[in-house]
C-alpha cells in the first residue's frame, strides 16, 4: 500500500464534498436495501460522520497505533447499530465503487489496489475488536423506564432498569435510543454508582429542537422501552485513589456523572473531602439540589455550593460557575472533575490550570471516537 | 486521448481558494473588507465544487457514450447497445440521492420549526411566570400591609381602654384580614399551578404532534425512492392540523 498515493487519491475525490457520501450511501442502499433500516431517516449527520472518519483514517494511515485504537473503538461502537461481519464486505464494495466513480481516469489498478488493501485493514481491525467485545457484553441493553420525574421546565430525571445487568464505572455514559426516534443515539451520563438492583438514573435536559431529548423528556413514561449502548467514557475516579480532596464542578445536567462519582466516594472506607459546585442559569435549573442537600446533611466530608449565573436576586452564589469556583480559594491540591456545557467546562479547566492546578489533576470527559 | 481535466495540475482547485491569503494593506484603511473577500471566496468555493461535480458526471456520460459507440461498432450495429446495466445503476444512485437529500431537508425543516416553537414557548413561559410573580408579590404585599395595620390598631385598642364593642370590631377585622391573606395565598397558588399545568399540557401536545410528524416522515421515507411528493404530504399534514 502506497500511503502517499492513497492520500493523493483521497484529496482528489474529497473536493466533491457531500456528493461523495451521498453516492456511497445510495449505492449501498441500492445494492443492499435491507441495511437502510439501520440508519436514521435523515442521513445528513451520517454523511458528515462518514467523511470525518475517512479523513481521520487517511490522515493517520501511517501511524498504526493511533489508528488501531480509533478503529477498534469504532468497531465496538458499531455493534449497537446491529452491524455484523457480513456488512463490512457490502460497505467495502460501495466505498470502492464511490471512489472509482469520483476518481475518473485517476482510478488506476494501483490506486484501486491501495484502497482495497486499506479497507481490508480497516475492516479486519474493526471486526476483530467487535468479535472480542462480543464475548464480554451484549451489543446493546434493553432499558425499561421505571420512573420519569419532571424536575423543572426542561430537565427530567429518568430511572431505567437495564436488562441484563450493566457493569460500568461511576462517571461513564451510555448512548440512548428511543423507539420514537429510531436510529438516533445520544450519549447520557449515568448519575449513580452501580446499585444492587442495577437501576440507572439519567438526567435529561430538553435541547431546543433536539430530537432525542424531546422524546426522552416529553413522551417517555414508566414502561417505555429504550435501547442503551455500552458504557463509555474516562471521567472516572482515578485508581488507585490519589488521597487528594475532590473538587466537582457541575453545570446543569453535567451534574449526572459527578453525582455518580459522589455516590462512589460515599462508599469508600475513608472518603476524601468533597466540594461540589452545582451551577445553572436560574434557581429553577438547580433541579437536583434537594437530593444533594440531603447528602450534604448526611456526610460531613461533603460541601455543596449552588450557584446561579443569570439571576442577581438569587440568595446564594451568583456569577459564572468558573468565577464562583475561582472565588472559593486555592484548588491546587485537589483532583478536579468538571462536567456540563462545553464552554463552561473549557473555561473552568482553563481557570483552574492558570490558578495552579496541575493538568493531570483536571479531569474532563473525552468522547474521542464515540462522540455521537 | 487528451489530458483529462482531473490531471491538469496547473488548474486552480477549490482547496486553493480556501487557503489563499492576501497581504494586509499597509495603509490601514485601504484595501478590501476582509469579511467581504471571505464571503466571496466561500461562494466561489461552492460554485467550484458544483462545477467539478457537474464535470464528473459529464465525464462519466462521455465515457458511457464512448463505450456504447465502441461496443456498437464491434457489433456492426450502432443501436445494439442501449442503456447498460452500469449506467442504470448510476442513474438509480442519483435518483435515490435526490430523494434522500429531499427527505433530509424535510427533517431539518421540522427540527428547525420545533426549535423555534420551543424557544417561543419558553419566552412566553418566562413572561407569564414573571407577570404572575409580580401580581402575586403585589397582592401579598397589600394583604400584609392591611394585616399589619389591623394588628397595630388592635394593639392600640388593647392599650387604650375602649368599649368592648370597638375591641370586638377590631379583632373581627384582624381575623378577617388574616383569612383574607390566607385565601389570597391559596388562590394565587391555584392560579399559578393552573398556568403551569396549561403550559405542560401544551408542551406535551406539541411534542406529540411533532412525533407524529416525524413518524409520518419516516413511514413515507421507508419506501425508497418513494418520491418527495409523498413525503411532503405525509410529513406536513400533522403540522398543519395542529390547532
Amino acid at each position: 500500500m502506497d500511503v502517499a498515493r492513497l492520500r493523493e487519491s483521497f484529496a482528489h475525490v474529497a473536493v466533491h464534498g457531500d456528493e461523495l457520501p451521498l453516492f456511497f450511501y445510495s449505492d449501498l442502499f441500492l445494492k443492499h436495501p435491507e441495511v437502510r433500516g439501520m440508519f436514521p431517516v435523515s442521513m445528513a449527520a451520517q454523511r458528515s460522520h462518514l467523511v470525518d472518519a475517512l479523513v481521520k483514517i487517511v490522515s493517520q494511515v501511517d501511524s498504526v497505533d493511533d489508528l488501531t485504537v480509533f478503529l477498534e473503538g469504532l468497531g465496538r461502537d458499531h455493534r449497537k447499530f446491529g452491524v455484523v461481519a457480513e456488512h463490512y464486505d457490502a460497505v467495502g464494495a460501495s466505498l470502492l465503487a464511490t471512489l472509482e466513480h469520483f476518481s475518473g481516469p485517476a482510478w488506476t489498478p494501483e490506486v484501486a489496489a491501495d484502497w482495497k488493501a486499506a479497507y481490508a485493514l480497516i475492516g479486519s481491525v474493526m471486526t476483530a475488536a467487535a468479535s472480542a467485545d462480543e464475548r464480554l457484553r451484549p451489543p446493546w441493553w434493553r432499558g425499561t423506564v421505571v420512573a420519569h420525574e419532571p424536575r423543572s421546565f426542561d430537565v427530567s430525571v429518568l430511572f431505567v432498569q437495564p436488562e441484563p445487568r450493566m457493569d460500568y464505572l461511576p462517571g461513564q455514559s451510555v448512548a440512548i435510543e428511543s423507539s420514537s426516534r429510531p436510529r438516533l443515539w445520544r450519549y447520557y451520563s449515568i448519575a449513580n454508582a452501580p446499585r444492587q438492583d442495577g437501576l440507572l438514573e439519567f438526567h435529561i435536559r430538553l435541547i431546543d429542537g433536539g430530537a432525542v431529548s424531546m422524546a426522552l423528556t416529553s413522551s417517555t413514561v414508566a414502561g417505555t422501552e429504550l435501547r442503551l449502548g455500552p458504557p463509555v467514557g474516562v471521567l472516572t475516579l482515578s485508581q488507585p485513589v490519589s488521597g487528594r480532596d475532590l473538587l466537582l464542578v457541575a453545570g446543569s445536567t453535567g451534574l449526572a456523572p459527578l453525582k455518580a462519582i459522589l455516590d462512589q466516594v460515599a462508599s469508600l472506607p475513608r472518603p476524601p473531602k468533597v466540594h461540589l459546585f452545582f451551577g445553572a442559569r436560574t434557581a429553577d435549573g438547580l433541579y437536583d439540589l434537594e437530593s444533594l442537600e440531603k447528602m450534604a446533611a448526611q456526610y460531613s466530608w461533603l460541601t455543596i455550593t449552588p450557584a446561579v449565573s443569570a439571576d442577581p436576586k438569587f440568595a446564594g452564589e451568583t456569577g459564572s460557575l468558573p468565577d464562583v469556583v475561582a472565588r472559593h480559594g486555592d484548588w491546587s491540591g485537589h483532583d478536579a472533575y468538571l462536567a456540563g456545557p462545553t464552554k463552561m467546562v473549557r473555561d473552568a479547566a482553563a481557570r483552574l490550570a492558570s490558578a495552579g492546578v496541575p493538568q493531570d489533576q483536571i479531569h474532563i470527559e473525552d468522547f474521542g471516537w464515540s462522540e455521537p | 486521448m487528451t489530458t483529462a481535466w482531473f490531471d491538469d495540475k496547473s488548474r486552480m482547485t477549490p482547496a486553493e481558494l480556501q487557503t489563499v491569503t492576501f497581504p494586509t494593506s499597509r495603509l490601514g484603511r485601504r484595501g478590501y473588507e476582509e469579511e467581504a473577500v471571505r464571503g466571496f471566496l466561500s461562494a466561489v468555493h461552492a460554485e467550484f465544487v458544483h462545477l467539478m461535480n457537474e464535470r464528473t458526471s459529464l465525464w462519466q456520460e462521455v465515457q458511457r457514450l464512448r463505450r456504447r459507440i465502441i461496443a456498437g461498432e464491434s457489433d456492426g450495429e450502432p443501436q445494439a447497445v442501449l442503456f447498460g446495466e452500469a449506467d442504470a445503476h448510476v442513474h438509480a444512485v442519483r435518483i435515490l440521492s435526490t430523494a434522500q437529500v429531499t427527505a433530509d431537508q424535510y427533517v431539518a425543516d421540522a427540527q428547525d420549526y420545533s426549535s423555534r416553537l420551543t424557544l417561543e414557548a419558553k419566552r412566553r413561559r418566562d413572561e407569564i411566570m414573571q407577570e404572575a410573580q409580580q401580581y402575586s408579590d403585589m397582592l401579598l404585599e397589600d394583604a400584609h400591609t392591611k394585616a399589619r395595620e389591623a394588628a397595630v390598631s388592635a394593639l392600640n385598642v388593647a392599650a387604650a381602654p375602649q368599649s368592648d364593642e370597638k375591641q370586638q370590631a377590631a379583632q373581627a377585622e384582624l381575623a378577617y384580614l388574616r383569612t383574607y391573606s390566607d385565601v389570597y395565598r391559596a388562590h394565587l397558588r391555584a392560579y399559578t399551578e393552573g398556568i403551569l399545568r396549561g403550559i405542560e399540557e401544551w408542551e406535551r401536545k406539541e411534542a406529540a404532534s411533532l412525533q407524529e410528524a416525524a413518524q409520518a416522515a419516516h413511514a413515507a421515507q421507508a419506501v425508497p425512492p418513494g418520491g418527495p411528493r409523498a413525503i411532503n404530504g405525509d410529513a406536513s399534514a400533522p403540522l398543519r392540523g395542529r390547532g
